[in-house]
């Protein structure tokens, strides 16, 4: 009986490594372990085993029965295998074929410098602040020390817009009847520094971008661009401090290690005023057409806000001080991107957009 | 302002190389802008022409003999200009002229030339190229040009800030450059007048408007051109020379910055000078032969009878010095700056005059302008002048006085300054102490510089001499509590933008003013258009009331290029007024709002053609979910659709954005004429939507519900309706049905019209995700749901239940 039971798991063993499909897997089984299966029939026959042999040759038998399952099962498996990777070998794909893709959109150069700047400035602790471009000659001039017929007002050709009725006055000081009548497109952000004065005592640490205006067209010049203004204002604050801010800007925006200089210059709401330049990245400073051969890029005017326009919004000159700048975007723009013609800008060519 | 180097170092003689003084007068405010060399070179000499012969079958070439001092010359020459005897400027064999060109012997129509006679162009003196440059006959032959001319010479561009009068002359720069080195300037002097008679009379009438009148009389002059060396300062410093007296006006102009004015004396009637201000309507011809209407507001110069100058800005014809002129009036007088800036403005003149006077003169310069001028003009073009001078001045201005206080120079530099560097720079730039201790002083100004009111004013001078290098670099740490950073609404607006990104949209910036014709189909009624008074053309005369003009020639610009595939959006205000019943022609009411919108414009395909697919135009519904997604992404919820026939659309698709019920937006496909007038296909979509309402209405932060624990139930349900019946109001219905509020989700899968649904009909599929909170939910109470839905469509909407 023993022998037999070695010899039928032998033969299921043998069978088994035979096998190549289910099918012939599917016979083994029935072979062996089938209702007339020869493994099958030799449990049956434990009735003619000796009684003493009966526990011993049982569990030789169930041992065997179980043996041969598990072989069964295996030999399924490794034909389920062979049969997958038959099927995963049968076609590949064309990898080279171009793939599904999402057109993305594009922002304009001038909003992701906007976006750039406001992001330092609100890590130096400024807040945004905002106001209208059509603007009072009030706040886009006389408050910043251009009273009318002064020659400074020659620096920003002022597009004007139609009259309008019966304006109320705007919150502040009583103005001059002059200023209260015309309304204009603003030349520049800084109005916005009258406005947020007026409405705020000291502290003021406030950046405005938008749009401003001027009435004039050429490769460098559009007559609309935009301007992010900076002002901070309160006790102690020094040309230092000035310096200290542009730096900071200037490096963050464009690399650790551009250098800023300031040369006296001259605007209505600021004394002392500067130009204020920065190395030229590019050319590393050595001098190239773009910077005119000088090595360095004016990028904006900045200065100690004028004494009397802290008079003008009711601030003590003498206990506040504070500094201004004005930066052009869409210059900064244009100087990041190489781009040699502003009014490409504005075209909204989508082969230029789509570029940048 | 263009000043001569050799000018200057006259006035200021430094050592300094011409980079060094460009250097120091840049960094102290006075910025070059552009230099130019001015030299002819050595090779270019004064020659006499001997003879002059035509050639033979040319029209226009003479083969001439020139006589330049070393010996005789054969020239081929092309100009017209000249004859035998004329001395003219002769480049001799292997001179290089300042516009590169090399001379050499050369064979004109068989002859040979060795040399070439010039033009004032070829020398690189004026664009002049009307034939040779004429010398004097008396001029040298063989002198170098150069030294017949002054030169060489370099000329430097000025940027002379509007607050800097004092440094529109070659006096000012080299004040300037004195306090930056300590050299002194040599201040040019004349011999002051004796007595006041001269044989004229002046009345000022307006002493609001002319502070000082100065006038002197030289008789017996000449007038001539004036010699070459002069004619040539004047044109280095952009001012043409004209003849001998004019140029010595504008010399001593260009020296000591006050404007001059020289009248034929005898042109006066009863030599008398008026200043008054004009009659209304008054009829002046000024030098440039423009015959100009006067208003009441200019000020003239006069004489008992007429206008004979728009005073300060230019003189008039009938008193103009010509050749006949043998005695003049020279005038040096002061106008106010600002009555000044109005008359250039109302009648379009910009003068060198003009343009000092409206900054501000020194007005104490007068007598000595006039008092140089006249002996130049005595130098230059002969005569005598009468020793006597008139001037009127009632009331002298008053020196400016300012108390200054090192402290506060220190402050506000943010660095240490000395009382004795602040006393060392004020001092250098000729303010004088006259009060005060070291700690605070009291400084006279002096009368050049009127900019110097106020400490500030001291301040700047003292840094801008230090220089600005000098200021240390400090940052100014924010405080806690005062740092901001981006706001919650800062991060929903950057969320749309990304979201326009991803959905593919390219963001355009227009001008915020367009032509008024492209704005008529966008401007709603009671709306007034918001022109700008003055614009640059009629493309740009009307603000923007709406983004979708200027996104329609965003299109049509990309479409003719080529680019048929579009999708763009922009970011900015639109501009609106009110029009003013009180007003009948339609005036602007105010306020003018600003608001912030979104515009997106899209036309083409949805996606690009390709081997998967792709192709197909896009249409209302890519709109409508671009739209979607962007609120989606903000965080903006409670969004409705609801159909318009609002103006530029057509009237079948469009729609209005309602969120929280209000409405935010409109979006639909251009009305055809719309796009017709635009030069954009049919199948064109535009939407505008309210960015501050989006904004205001956004979920910054959302709140964790948790996530189901429960399994949900799907069931699929398709209905028949009427083809009018809008999706909303089946999805209305559905979700009154859901008291217990188990749905989670509607999709509407399907939506079909044709055999076998009858005409007039369609067949509308949704696919529901049943749950429930707090079980898992049965299909016994998913199906009591559904028949719940069915039962209310049925009964609300007629709809059919569809088999299958």
């Amino acid at each position: 009986m023993i022998e037999k039971i070695d010899a039928e798991l032998a033969r299921a063993t043998q069978a088994l490594s035979g096998a190549r499909s289910e099918r012939e897997v599917e016979a083994v089984r029935v072979e062996f372990l089938g209702k007339s299966g020869s493994l099958s029939g030799l449990r049956k026959g434990m009735g003619a085993v000796p009684a003493a042999d009966r526990p011993k040759i049982g569990k030789l038998v169930t041992d065997a029965i179980a043996r041969v399952e598990g072989l069964i099962d295996e030999a399924k498996k490794a034909v389920a295998r062979r049969e997958l990777e038959k099927d995963l070998h049968r076609e590949k794909l064309d990898v080279s074929l171009p793939g599904r893709t999402h057109k993305r959109g594009h922002r304009h150069p001038v909003s992701q410098a906007f976006d750039d700047i406001v992001e330092i400035f609100a890590r130096l602790g400024f807040h945004l602040a905002d106001g209208p471009e059509i603007e009072w000659d009030l706040y886009n001039f006389e408050k910043l020390g251009f009273p009318p017929d002064h020659p400074a007002r020659d620096m920003q050709d002022t597009f004007f817009i139609e009259k309008a009725s019966q304006p109320p006055p705007p919150p502040g000081s009583p103005p001059t009847k002059g200023a209260m009548e015309q309304l204009l497109l603003r030349t520049h952000t800084s109005p916005v520094q009258i406005r947020t004065m007026i409405g705020q005592p000291p502290p003021v640490r406030i950046i405005a971008p938008g749009k401003v205006y001027r009435s004039d067209s050429d490769i460098t010049h559009t007559p609309m661009f935009h301007q992010v203004e900076c002002l901070h204002v309160e006790k102690g604050l020094s040309m230092a401090h000035l310096r200290g801010t542009l730096d900071a800007f200037a490096k963050a925006f464009f690399g650790p290690t551009v250098q800023t200089r300031l040369r006296p210059s001259y605007f209505p709401f600021t004394e002392p005023s500067a130009e204020v330049d920065v190395s030229h990245t590019l050319c590393d400073g050595r001098g190239c057409k773009i910077c005119k051969y000088s090595g360095w890029l004016e990028i904006l005017g900045s200065g100690m806000v004028n004494p009397d326009v802290l008079a003008n919004v009711g601030y003590d000159p003498e206990q506040i001080t504070g500094y201004a700048f004005g930066v052009g975007i869409d210059r900064l723009a244009m100087l990041r991107h190489g781009i040699d013609d502003l009014r490409a800008l504005f075209e909204n060519d989508t082969r230029f957009l789509e570029q940048l | 302002m263009k000043i001569s180097l050799r000018w200057l170092r006259e006035l200021c003689p430094v050592t300094l190389s011409d980079d060094e003084i460009a250097k120091r007068l840049t960094f102290a405010g006075l910025e070059i802008e552009a230099r130019e060399s001015r030299s002819i070179g050595a090779g270019v000499v004064a020659a006499r022409v001997v003879t002059r012969t035509p050639i033979q079958g040319s029209d226009h070439l003479s083969v001439c003999q020139v006589d330049d001092g070393a010996g005789t010359h054969q020239i081929v020459c092309g100009a017209q200009n000249y004859a035998a005897g004329d001395v003219v400027p002769m480049a001799r064999v292997g001179a290089k002229l300042p516009n590169g060109m090399e001379i050499r012997k050369a064979k004109l129509r068989g002859v040979e030339s060795a040399g070439m006679l010039c033009s004032p162009r070829e020398l690189g003196l004026s664009e002049d190229h009307a034939g040779l440059m004429m010398l004097p006959k008396d001029a040298k032959i063989g002198a170098p040009l150069d030294e017949l001319l002054g030169l060489p010479d370099t000329i430097f561009e000025v940027n002379v800030t509007p607050n800097r009068p004092d440094a529109l002359s070659h006096l000012g720069i080299a004040r300037e450059l004195s306090a930056l080195t300590g050299v002194t300037v040599k201040t040019p002097q004349a011999q002051p007048a004796p007595d006041t008679k001269i044989p004229a009379h002046v009345h000022d009438e307006a002493p609001d408007r002319c502070p000082r009148y100065v006038a002197r009389v030289i008789e017996d002059v000449k007038i001539g051109p004036s010699p070459l060396a002069v004619q040539e300062r004047l044109r280095s410093c952009g001012v043409r020379p004209i003849s001998n007296v004019v140029d010595a006006t504008n010399l001593a102009l260009l020296e000591l910055g006050h404007p001059l004015h020289a009248f034929d004396l005898a042109k006066l009637a009863g030599q008398k000078i008026i200043v008054r201000r004009a009659n209304e309507g008054e009829k002046l011809t000024t030098l440039d032969g423009k015959e100009r209407a006067l208003s009441a507001d200019d000020l003239v110069i006069a004489d008992p009878e007429k206008a004979v100058a728009l005073a300060g800005v230019m003189g008039g014809q009938t008193s103009e010095v010509s050749e006949k002129t043998t005695r003049i009036l020279l005038e040096s007088a002061m106008f106010e700056a600002s009555g000044i800036r109005r008359t250039a403005r109302r009648h379009g003149l910009h003068t060198e005059a003009s343009h000092r006077f409206e900054r501000g003169m020194d007005e104490k310069t007068a007598d000595l302008a006039a008092n140089r001028c006249a002996e130049l003009i005595v130098q230059l073009a002969g005569g005598r002048l009468l020793p006597g001078a008139i001037d009127r001045y009632p009331s002298p201005l008053p020196q400016a006085r300012v108390w200054v206080r090192p402290s506060r120079v220190a402050a506000i530099l943010g660095t240490e300054v000395t009382p004795k560097e602040v006393e060392r720079i004020l001092s250098a730039l000729q303010l004088e102490p006259l009060d005060g201790n070291p700690e605070r002083r009291l400084w006279g100004v002096p009368s050049w510089r009127r900019d110097l009111t106020r400490e500030i004013d001291c301040v700047e001078e003292v840094a801008r001499l230090r220089g600005y290098d000098t200021i240390p670099i400090e940052i100014h740490k924010a405080g806690v509590g005062e740092t901001a950073g981006i706001t919650p609404q800062e991060r929903v607006k950057a969320a749309g933008r990304s979201a326009l990104i991803a959905a593919g949209f390219d963001e355009v910036v227009n001008y915020s003013f367009i032509a008024e014709k492209d704005l008529a189909p966008f401007l709603a009624s009671g709306m007034a258009p918001i022109r700008v008074a003055n614009p640059l053309t009629v493309e740009q005369g009307v603000m923007r009331a709406s983004l979708m003009p200027g996104l329609l020639r965003n299109l049509s610009h990309n479409l003719t290029r080529g680019v048929r595939d579009l999708r763009l959006y922009e970011l900015g205000r639109i501009y609106l007024g009110i029009r003013d019943p009180s007003h009948p022609e339609g005036e602007l009411a105010w306020p003018v709002f600003e608001p912030d919108y979104l515009g997106l414009a899209m036309t083409g395909q949805r996606a690009p053609k390709s081997w998967t697919g792709g192709g197909e135009p896009i249409d209302f519904y890519d709109l409508k979910g671009a739209a979607e997604d962007i609120l989606a992404a903000m965080g903006v919820d409670d969004v409705r659709f609801a159909h318009t026939d609002a103006a530029p659309f057509h009237p079948a698709s469009a729609s209005e954005l309602l969120v929280k019920g209000k409405r935010a937006g409109v979006l639909g496909q251009v009305h055809p004429l719309v796009a017709a007038q635009f030069d954009v296909p049919a199948e064109t979509f535009l939407a505008e939507i309210n960015w501050q309402s989006l904004v205001e209405n956004a979920t910054a932060l959302r709140t964790f519900r948790g996530v189901p624990k429960f399994p949900a139930v799907a069931r699929d349900l398709a209905f028949v309706v009427d083809a009018s019946v809008p999706a909303e109001k089946l999805l209305n219905e559905i979700s009154a049905v859901d008291s217990a509020k188990l749905i989670e989700q509607v999709t509407l899968f399907d939506v079909y019209r044709g055999a076998p649904v009858p005409e007039g009909r369609k067949s509308v599929a949704f696919g529901l995700a049943l749950r429930a909170a707090d079980r898992t939910l049965t299909d016994a109470e998913a199906d009591s749901l559904c028949n719940a839905i069915r039962e209310r469509l049925k009964s609300a909407l007629g709809a059919e239940i569809r088999s299958g």
